[in-house]
């Protein structure tokens, strides 16, 4: 790869996790991307963490992936941290004060305070394909009588078995979108902020900032749902984590 | 299958402090947090278009023929009423299902969902 080959500066660049109150800054103890241990650059009241970048580290592995996780969720269970997206290179510590901390410095307080005392649950709702299929089976007389022909047609009803697939995709579709939207509405009512993620084909894929601290009635709500719909839906939580989906500056770059 | 699992409804409800698979890691750390205008951002060739591959819902062809032979696959207690005598057999039956394709079709895209209709096309 020709990276390697940019104007980079020969010192090391610093690597940046996130932002936490430079009058807390947590022990960290394990290692970051790149193996290289974490550290703080302080500015007034901010401190970003940070960790180098040997110039020849280009290539990204998983175990970078998982450090910068690891840095965040520790950082997290001392205090508040504004994470940052994975791969946030300045050229050096110096550039870490002048071009981040320093111009956004009122938005990073805002954020500080704003974020303090929540974490964030990651709440993905995905279906019971053959319990849902059963209910479209049942609930729509065409899908009824095309899935009757070509049962009993085998392996010569293509073109009906074509259909008969596209109105499942399409009514089990119509299922995520109804109960996707139901689900959210139920769960937002209990939690202070929501990031609403393409759900794919899942019902729902959320982020949910939550008080890191009695949450008692979002966790009730998800309990509630997953007694109602089951054996139809299964709700996977994970959390709480660093509030990532919620640490966006003023262009909001990640909302869907 | 999960059939072995149902039984309670906690069962249900997965909680996990930390998130497991590498795309669940990447769903809090790759396209979430604060990202500045001006910094270096590494690249992460590969892993970007892993993502942008999950988000995109094509249907296609493989994913109508998985969804009959799901459904054929369910074995429910068989209510009367319409049979295969009813629907037809050849073109007839050709005709009605495609007008009911229509008519599904109508009824599932209200306005608003172009991402779906585009990756239809």
């Amino acid at each position: 790869m020709s990276a390697s080959s940019t104007e980079a500066p020969p010192t090391a660049a610093t690597y940046a996790y996130g932002v936490v109150a430079a009058d807390s800054i947590p022990t960290l103890e394990r290692n970051g991307v790149a193996d290289a241990p974490v550290r703080a650059v302080k500015s007034g009241e901010l401190a970003a963490l940070v960790s180098a970048l040997p110039e020849q580290q280009f290539r990204i592995r998983r175990r970078d992936l998982l450090s910068h996780l690891s840095v965040l969720e520790d950082a997290f269970g001392a205090g508040t941290v504004i994470p940052c997206a994975f791969g946030m290179v300045l050229a050096s510590d110096d550039a870490v004060v002048r071009e981040f901390l320093d111009p956004r410095r009122e938005e990073l307080l805002g954020l500080l305070s704003r974020l303090d005392g929540y974490g964030q649950l990651n709440v993905r709702v995905s279906y019971d394909e053959q319990v849902v299929l059963e209910e479209i089976v049942r609930a729509d007389p065409t899908i009824a009588q095309l899935r009757e022909e070509t049962r009993s047609r085998g392996e010569d009803a293509y073109d009906l078995k074509m259909r008969l697939g596209e109105l499942v995709a399409a009514a089990l579709a119509y299922a995520r979108e109804q109960d996707g939207r139901m689900i959210l509405e139920r769960l937002v009512a209990q939690a202070a902020d929501v990031a609403v993620d393409n759900p794919g084909d899942d019902v729902l894929k959320a982020s949910f900032l939550v008080a890191r601290e009695g949450s008692i009635a979002f966790d009730r709500e998800l309990e509630d749902i997953a007694r109602e719909q089951a054996p139809r839906l299964r709700i996977d939580v994970v959390g709480p984590l660093p509030p990532s989906a919620f640490a966006t500056l003023e262009r909001g770059a990640w909302e869907s | 299958m999960a059939v072995a699992t149902r039984g309670t409804s906690s069962n249900y409800l997965q909680r996990a402090p930390s998130p497991s698979g590498l795309a669940d890691v990447l769903s809090v750390i790759l396209d979430k947090g604060i990202v500045i205008d001006a910094f270096v951002r590494i690249s992460v060739i590969g892993i970007e278009l892993i993502t942008i591959d999950a988000r995109i819902v094509i249907a296609s062809v493989d994913t109508y023929l998985r969804f009959a032979e799901a459904v054929n696959r369910l074995d429910l207690a068989e209510s009367g009423g319409a049979g295969i005598q009813d629907l037809g057999s050849g073109d007839g039956a050709k005709r009605k299902a495609q007008g009911a394709l229509e008519g599904a079709k109508e009824k599932l895209t209200p306005g608003g969902s172009k991402e779906r209709e585009k990756s239809r096309s």
